[in-house]
């Protein structure tokens, strides 16, 4: 029995030192495994890390010339998200200033605004914005709408005091009920915040996938893929084979993945509120899918070295749009929400997001955590099968 | 040129595996966005209510944030913990807390707090269901206001001015619902487009390296690199200007986005931005001898493309090292004019400077060739 364990283990043994060489050995791979996965979470940490947009450039048109207009675009100017670049005479002036791409939105107060509030009657302020980037459509709308709100409390207190309500009466008369608001997770409401953590998992799991892609695609096109499985190996111990090779990538790939995901965050000070310990627990699962995912792909699919880049690169970005962190998974049609459960990247980035950035500890992400261990089970099957599949077509 | 062309044009007919398989990858691409942002702003988002008042009011508030066609309150917790434990296994994605004795509140006019949590970490979901749940917030509050001031005898006309003094409307230009799938599709499927354009230029030329066929093809062009490559590019160059123009024909004319200029003009951009991508994958692979670094080099410059265009997270918003950088990306000029064309319908008097950058890629063709030929001349290209 002992010589038994012994004999597997050793085969095991074998099978992984050969692979370690191999990847050593691959300039593409080295490339793909340790200098992406090193560049890309500094070079994307460094794009975002100003979070958000602030002081956008807007232009008002002041048709009312009141004392209330000019409060309202003082106010627009103060606002962190905007700055007032361009006051116009005309809509049409500012119309160019838009289209010519000076401004980013545009704010109009009618010639009747200061007449309006006098009058106790509704003023319309109108916004035309940018939208060919969402970022500005949020900042000229929450721009806009703080300033309204805030005007909007000054002036019904000013009603107030004219009938001889003031103070705390005043105070509860205009807001009856109030709220405070708390952004969780991400306060600020910053880009980095939010799509660094996913994306630094994505990282991981493409390049994993690529990199193994391109192994699996030099040994089918040099016809050294039966090669390299050890002769004794062939018949019914095949998934020694694919064990001692996860077991590789397994060993390369936990450092990587630990530097990615837990020291790279604390270095860039994204919100870190997972334990370590649920992290490693959680990264385990998630690099055996992944890497057996990718093994019965190569296996399968990959007859070149560079075909599965070729093929596969678009993916990358379906990939982060399956995961549902951009479009939520509860508005996904049926059929996408399926299909993206096939993939690692899927429950990997819906757990490691609510783990890392929102605290959460495995049990809370347990269904994220059950289906990738049942990736991981069903992918090693499938890898050893996929090997099994290049032995007969060999044969034949 | 045009027997490299040719010559090409039969090896991609001889084993057309990577055309199709491609061009099936353009096609599921452009039905998979199609199909998941049907609803152009998520609707219904999930939102829960901590209701500790459990009073006429608080329940007619979760009845009236249902009734929105924005979200919808997926669960009435009891406690606090509940709610913030639901929000972290990501089942809602908002929560009001309306604390007890509220109702006794707003009758005694003591203002009560209610307090709305959003969760951040789901950008869009967030601000969305944020943007809802505030407005009720304000809806109720005004509904009070609305009482008290008709048991004041206040004139019901007039009580719409006190109630809310200004209103705030937004017109986004071009897109005036906020269509999200307007906003993803125009840039992702060109970017995917070129994209493939790139790697599949990278990836000939490479494989000619590879299976030691350089002489043969250098040979057809008459041993004038500049020519070898845009023969080898040409094949490629009509197919996914093809496929972008077919993909922006459905998306502006029957799934009818957005589109204000010239559809000329916008031709000429899409198959300016297959070209400079085009140029860029042999930039790449004409520099760098080793053919599968290059092309994982050509990947990872591609796959940035879609971060450093801005259509997501805006250029302005970058370091300034960053916004240089984002020159050096074709989807970011073909994302500027392109937004000029469909959104602003402006013409070529405001979009020359992307269309002259667009041409200018040409430039990276010439260096790569040149460093090209060096390769051949020396013997090293294979």
């Amino acid at each position: 029995m002992l010589k038994r364990v012994t004999v597997i283990l050793r085969d095991i043994w074998d099978v992984l030192a050969a692979e370690v060489r191999r990847v050593f050995s691959d300039k593409t791979t080295i490339v793909i495994f340790f200098l992406a996965t090193v560049v890309y979470p500094p070079l994307y940490y460094y794009i975002y890390h100003l979070e958000a947009l602030h002081e956008m450039p807007v232009a008002v048109v002041d048709l009312s010339h009141s004392d209330a207009s000019k409060r309202f675009v003082h106010k627009l100017d103060a606002t962190p998200e905007l700055t007032v670049a361009y006051r116009c005479a005309s809509m049409a002036e500012a119309g160019r200033l838009l289209s010519d791409h000076n401004v980013k939105a545009v704010f109009l107060l009618p010639r009747d605004y200061g007449a309006c509030l006098a009058q106790d009657k509704t003023a319309h302020v109108t916004c035309f914005c940018d939208i060919s980037s969402f970022i500005y459509y949020k900042n000229a709308l929450m721009g806009g709408s703080d300033v309204m709100l805030d005007e909007m409390h000054c002036i019904e207190l000013q009603h107030q005091s004219t009938e001889g309500v003031t103070g705390e009466q005043a105070e509860v008369q205009v807001q009856p009920i109030a709220y405070d608001d708390v952004k969780l997770f991400n306060p600020t409401g910053g880009y980095a915040s939010y799509f660094i953590p996913a994306l630094l998992l994505l990282v991981v799991h493409q390049t994993l996938f690529f990199g193994i892609c391109v192994l699996c695609g030099d040994a089918n096109e040099n016809r050294r893929a039966l090669r390299l499985i050890p002769p004794h190996l062939r018949r019914r111990s095949i998934h020694r084979v694919t064990l001692g090779r996860l077991l590789c990538f397994l060993l390369i790939y936990f450092p990587i993945a630990l530097f990615d995901l837990w020291i790279m965050p604390r270095l860039f000070g994204l919100p870190q509120l997972g334990s370590i310990a649920d992290i490693l627990l959680f990264l385990l699962p998630f690099i055996v899918a992944t890497a057996c995912f990718a093994m019965t792909f190569g296996n399968l699919f990959s007859r070149q070295r560079m075909s599965t880049l070729l093929c596969g690169l678009f993916f990358s970005v379906i990939l982060f749009f399956l995961s549902g962190l951009v479009w939520p998974q509860s508005n996904m049609p049926r059929f996408w929400l399926a299909l993206s459960y096939l993939f690692p990247s899927t429950p990997g980035i819906q757990g490691f997001v609510r783990i890392s950035s929102m605290g959460a500890t495995l049990a809370e992400v347990r269904g994220e955590y059950l289906a990738l261990w049942i990736q991981a089970a069903a992918y090693f099957a499938t890898a050893c099968l996929s090997l099994r599949m290049i032995k007969l077509f060999k044969r034949k | 040129m045009i027997r490299v062309a040719y010559r090409e044009l039969r090896r991609m007919l001889m084993k057309p595996r990577y055309p199709i398989i491609l061009t099936l990858g353009v096609a599921f691409s452009f039905i998979f966005f199609a199909t998941m942002t049907e609803e152009g702003q998520p609707q219904e988002l999930p939102v829960g209510v901590v209701d500790l008042d459990g009073t006429y009011l608080s329940r007619r508030l979760c009845h009236e944030l249902d009734a929105t066609p924005a979200v919808h309150v997926k669960a009435v917790f009891q406690n606090h913990t509940e709610a913030r434990q639901a929000m972290q296994r990501g089942e809602v994605f908002a929560f009001y807390e309306i604390p007890a004795g509220t109702y006794n509140e707003v009758l005694q006019f003591r203002s009560p707090h209610f307090v709305l949590y959003t969760n951040q970490s789901y950008l869009l979901a967030g601000s969305l269901s944020y943007r809802q749940l505030a407005t009720m917030g304000k809806l109720a509050a005004g509904a009070v206001q609305r009482e008290v001031l008709r048991k004041k005898g206040v004139d019901e006309a007039k009580i719409m001015g006190l109630i809310q003094p200004i209103a705030l409307e937004t017109h986004p230009v071009g897109n005036a619902t906020g269509n999200y799938q307007v906003y993803l599709m125009t840039t992702l499927i060109p970017g995917i487009i070129a994209l493939m354009a790139m790697l599949h230029t990278a990836y000939v030329i490479g494989r000619e390296r590879q299976e030691r066929t350089v002489r043969n093809w250098m040979r057809k062009a008459g041993g004038d690199a500049l020519k070898a490559f845009l023969g080898k590019m040409a094949p490629y160059t009509f197919h996914y200007t093809g496929l972008l123009v077919v993909a922006e024909i459905i998306m502006y004319g029957p799934m009818h986005f957005p589109m204000g200029g010239s559809w000329l003009l916008l031709a000429l951009l899409s198959l300016l931005l297959v070209v400079a991508a085009q140029c860029a994958g042999c930039f790449l692979m004409g520099c760098i001898p080793d053919p599968s670094v290059a092309m994982s080099l050509t990947s990872a410059y591609g796959t940035l493309a879609f971060t450093m265009c801005g259509f997501s997270f805006p250029v302005d918003a970058m370091p300034l090292a960053m916004q240089a950088f984002s020159l050096m990306f074709p989807l970011r000029h073909y994302f500027l004019a392109m937004r000029d064309v469909t959104l602003f319908g402006n013409g070529l008097g405001v979009c020359w400077p992307q269309v002259a950058t667009l041409v200018a890629f040409g430039l990276l063709l010439l260096v790569g060739a040149w460093m090209f030929n060096r390769q051949y001349e020396r013997g090293t290209a294979c």
